[in-house]
Formats: C-alpha cells, sequence, structure tokens
C-alpha cells in the first residue's frame, strides 16, 4: 500500500459525498408532496404516487441510473453522468422517503390536525409549521438509516464514470494490480464516512427528544 | 393547599349590564349521527354575551361531539350554528371564509392540551396571530406575552412545553386561544387529564376569564366549577338536554329522574 493508493482513492471523496448528499436532499423534499399525494383524498393522486412508489422502489437502482443516463441523457435531454446519478438515486428516494414520512405520520397525534384546525391556520401553515417540522423529527432515525443505505448505493455512480471513491478504486486497482489494499482502503472511506452520519442522526435525535419530548 | 370548594370560587356579581339579553351563540336542531347511532338529538342552545355556561352529564351522553359541531371540528348532519352575525347551516359544506370567521370567532380548548411540540411556549401562542390575524412577529409576541402573565406564566416563554407540568400547558393553551381574540371559549373537559392541584390552577385562570365576561361552554366533570362559577349548568344524557337552569337550581334540586340519578352517581364517587 502506498501513498498514492490512498490519495488517489481519496479523490472521490468529494464525489461520492456530492452525490449522496444531493441525492438524499432532492429525494427528502420531493417524498413530501409525494407523501402528501399518496395520502390524498383524491383518488387519481393517491394512485399517481402508488404507482410512483412502487416503481421506484421494485426496480433496482443501477437500472434506473441507466435509464436516466443512457435514456434519457442520450438524445433527449443532455444531462451529465453526476446529474444522472443524482437524479435516479433521489427519484428512489424520494419514494422511499414518502413512505417514512408515512409511517411517521401516524405518530402525530390527531390533536395537532384538531388543534391547527380549530386555531383557523391556513392549510398551508398548518402543514409547514405544525405537521412538516414533527414528521421530519420523528423520521429522523429512520431518514438517517436511509442516508447510510444511500452512501453505499452511491458507488453506481462509478458504473458510468462519475469519479467517486469506487470509480477511483477500481481504477488504482486495475492499474497497480494490487486489488485487495486498494478496495480495503475504499472501504475504509465509507466506514468513515458513515459511522460519523449514524453517530450524528443519533446525537441530534436525542438532543430533540429530550427538548421537545416527541 | 387550596381546596376547591364553593367559598373559594364564590364570585363578585359579574357586570353583565347592557348586553346580558344578546344571544351571541345560538344552536338550532342540532342533529348528529354515526350511521344508526343518533349521538345528538335536535338539541337547541343560547347563550347570552357574558354567560358562563357549564354542560354536566355521562361519558357518551354526546357532550364533545357538540362542542366539536359548534366549531365545525366535526360538523353535523343537520342544524345550525349561529354566531354573531354569522350563520352556518352544518349540513352544507362551509366556504372556507366561514370556517376561518367561524374559528375566529370560537376558541377551543383541548382536554389534552394539544400545544405544539416543537415550538417554545411563545411561539405557541404567537404563531397562530401571525398566519390568522396577520400581526407582526413583535405584536404577536408582545400580546402572547401579557397573555401569559395573565395566565400565571410569563417566566416560561422560552421553555418547551414538554418542560411545563400538565396545569402549565392547559393555561398555555387557554393563552393560545384567547390570543386570537374569541368571541366565545370553549372548553372539553379543561382539567380531566390533570391531578387535582393542577386541575385548580386551571379552574382559577377559568375563573378569572369567567369574571372578566368571556363567554364560555364549558364540558366539566368539576361540579364546584358548574355550581359555582357557571350562570348555567345544563345536564345531557343520550345526546339531548335533560335539565337546564341556573346552576345551584339545577345543581341542588334537579327535577328529572335522570337528571337526579347521575348527579347522585357523581356525589357518591
Ligand atoms: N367518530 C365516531 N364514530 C362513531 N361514533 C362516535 C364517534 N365519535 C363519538 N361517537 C359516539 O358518540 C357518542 C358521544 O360521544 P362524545 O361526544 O365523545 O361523548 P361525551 O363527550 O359526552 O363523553 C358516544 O356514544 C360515542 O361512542
Ligand atoms: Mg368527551
Amino acid at each position: 500500500m502506498t501513498a498514492d493508493m490512498f490519495l488517489g482513492v481519496a479523490t472521490g471523496i468529494p464525489w461520492t459525498l456530492a452525490v449522496t448528499a444531493a441525492a438524499f436532499v432532492l429525494g427528502a423534499a420531493l417524498g413530501l408532496p409525494l407523501c402528501a399525494m399518496r395520502l390524498s383524498n383524491v383518488a387519481l393522486l393517491r394512485v399517481i404516487a402508488l404507482v410512483y412508489i412502487i416503481l421506484f422502489r421494485s426496480v433496482p437502482p443501477l437500472l434506473w441510473v441507466f435509464v436516466f443516463f443512457f435514456g434519457l441523457g442520450s438524445g433527449y435531454l443532455p444531462i451529465s453522468a453526476f446529474e444522472g446519478v443524482v437524479l435516479g438515486l433521489g427519484l428512489i428516494t424520494a419514494a422511499n422517503m414518502a413512505e417514512i414520512y408515512r409511517g411517521a405520520l401516524s405518530a402525530i397525534h390527531a390533536g395537532q390536525w384538531e388543534a391547527s384546525e380549530a386555531l383557523a391556520l391556513p392549510s398551508y401553515s398548518t402543514y409547514l409549521d405544525i405537521i412538516a417540522p414533527q414528521l421530519l423529527r420523528v423520521s429522523l432515525p429512520s431518514s438517517a438509516s436511509y442516508a447510510v443505505g444511500l452512501l453505499k448505493d452511491s458507488a453506481i455512480a462509478s458504473t458510468i464514470g462519475v469519479t467517486d471513491i469506487s470509480f477511483n478504486a477500481n481504477y488504482i486497482a486495475k492499474s497497480t494490480y494490487q486489488g485487495l489494499p486498494v478496495f480495503a482502503i475504499a472501504a475504509l472511506f465509507y466506514i468513515m464516512i458513515s459511522l460519523p452520519v449514524a453517530a450524528l442522526a443519533r446525537a441530534a435525535d436525542q438532543k430533540l427528544r429530550a427538548r421537545v419530548a416527541l | 393547599m387550596m381546596n376547591l370548594n364553593p367559598d373559594t370560587l364564590k364570585l363578585p356579581q359579574r357586570e353583565l349590564a347592557g348586553q346580558a339579553d344578546k344571544p351571541i351563540l345560538r344552536l338550532e336542531a342540532i342533529r348528529k349521527v354515526y350511521g344508526k347511532h343518533v349521538v345528538l338529538d335536535d338539541l337547541n342552545l343560547t347563550l347570552r354575551s357574558g354567560e358562563v355556561v357549564a354542560i354536566i352529564g355521562p361519558s357518551g351522553s354526546g357532550k364533545s361531539t357538540l362542542l366539536r359541531c359548534i366549531n365545525m371540528l366535526g360538523p353535523a348532519t343537520s342544524g345550525r350554528v349561529v354566531v354573531g352575525d354569522l350563520a352556518i347551516d352544518e349540513s352544507i359544506p362551509p366556504t372556507a371564509q366561514q370556517l376561518t370567521s367561524l374559528r375566529r370567532s370560537v376558541g377551543m380548548v383541548f382536554q389534552s392540551f394539544n400545544l405544539f411540540p416543537h415550538m417554545s411556549v411563545l411561539r405557541n401562542v404567537s404563531l397562530p396571530q401571525e398566519r390568522v390575524l396577520g400581526r407582526s412577529r413583535k405584536d404577536a409576541d408582545k400580546r402572547s406575552r401579557e397573555l401569559l402573565a395573565r395566565v400565571g406564566l410569563a417566566e416560561k416563554a422560552d421553555q418547551y412545553p414538554a418542560r411545563c407540568s400538565g396545569g402549565q400547558q392547559q393555561r398555555i393553551a387557554i393563552a393560545r386561544a384567547l390570543a386570537l381574540d374569541p368571541q366565545i371559549m370553549l372548553f372539553d373537559e379543561p382539567t380531566s387529564a390533570l391531578d387535582p392541584e393542577l386541575g385548580l390552577e386551571v379552574l382559577l385562570v377559568m375563573q378569572e376569564l369567567a369574571r372578566s365576561g368571556m363567554t364560555m361552554l364549558v364540558v366539566t366533570h368539576e361540579m364546584n366549577f358548574a355550581e359555582t362559577v357557571s350562570d348555567r349548568v345544563i345536564i345531557m344524557a343520550d345526546g339531548k338536554i335533560i335539565e337546564e337552569g341556573p346552576s345551584k337550581e339545577v345543581m341542588r334540586d334537579p327535577q328529572t329522574d335522570r337528571a337526579k340519578r347521575f348527579l347522585k352517581a357523581v356525589k357518591d364517587r
């Protein structure tokens, strides 16, 4: 193992982080309206949301990324490899986050909706001021473990040429014929990123739990 | 040790001069049905401005359902609710404007407080003022602090609700409802989730509110409150008003057998 190997793999870290963070933010945001549609009184919206969720959860992430990058990317809508993978993973994340939010919603006391109604809060305020913050808070543990899973899935980016940790490891392994140490370094980086994410989420969860008892 | 006996709650005669006969809330033929089960059976009720009315009655008699019809949290199957100039037919969906105007006029306090747990006490009271009345943050906070002081909780403004006792939480909920300047306050068993001492501090706030001239409709298990703070007592059973009149008369000398049995059962408990 050489310092070159180490540094070579390390240059992929920003890309791995960028893919994971961008896909997660996209999915966490889109998941909210998707969850609202899933629970809507309007049957059409419910069906659309349901089909979306089934579609994005049952087809492997790799396939979706190929669809966006090679399918859309070649011709229809020229997008970069980074955009392709963020779009693919982000839309899958939206489907999963919508289901996480839906589960968390049942933990929110019916009295929160009733108080909002009785106080004449407009519905935008009920969703944004009252329900969404509690929803994000209740779903924090599940979201964090999903984010760690997403970090690992982000390696799919390497298959379409995003120079992330996995891409660099693969490249260096092939050029040095020393697969084992190189991939060990890559594994170490993934662990070093996911451990703090999990720890941070746990700490935030405990802090919020102590403060708002929810 | 404070004790909620009739003497500590005895009030000076409240000033109702000039508006004592003006109806502020009228319920006309309120009927509510779940499937075949008639929960409210053509109920009529009028509240005059400044009046405090207690509703008592066995569990399941439709008391909560009635309050929820008034602010349309759970609209009745048929009937009319008239609040001031606003008349609402419960059987048809109200316009958004009617609903907002109804709920601004009618404040509600729940048995389970229902404070927003992720906001400070001050935000709990200020947010509805900003979103519903369009007050600025500064004006809303000023009003909130006044109201928190009024319910004896000025020092809790920056705490989270979870840091407050149940009695304090309920007083905050009262302040939150008052912040929208309602004409009528509905209370649904505001002290039932509380230990007696904590319930007492809530009852004292309600007594002060009654004395200040607020029109109040209070579903309660507190017989002392019904007898000594309210002007009128209504006894409900099976979705009907079975007895109604000046508090002392109803509480001490009920006319119907059903009311006698209910009051005896409560007093023997
Ligand atoms: N959502 C509902 N569906 C069916 N029945 C209900 C519902 N809510 C209340 N009820 C029934 O209505 C009756 C009155 O309930 P409620 O108003 O809560 O009584 P109270 O507040 O006097 O204890 C009860 O018999 C109850 O079972
Ligand atoms: Mg009830």
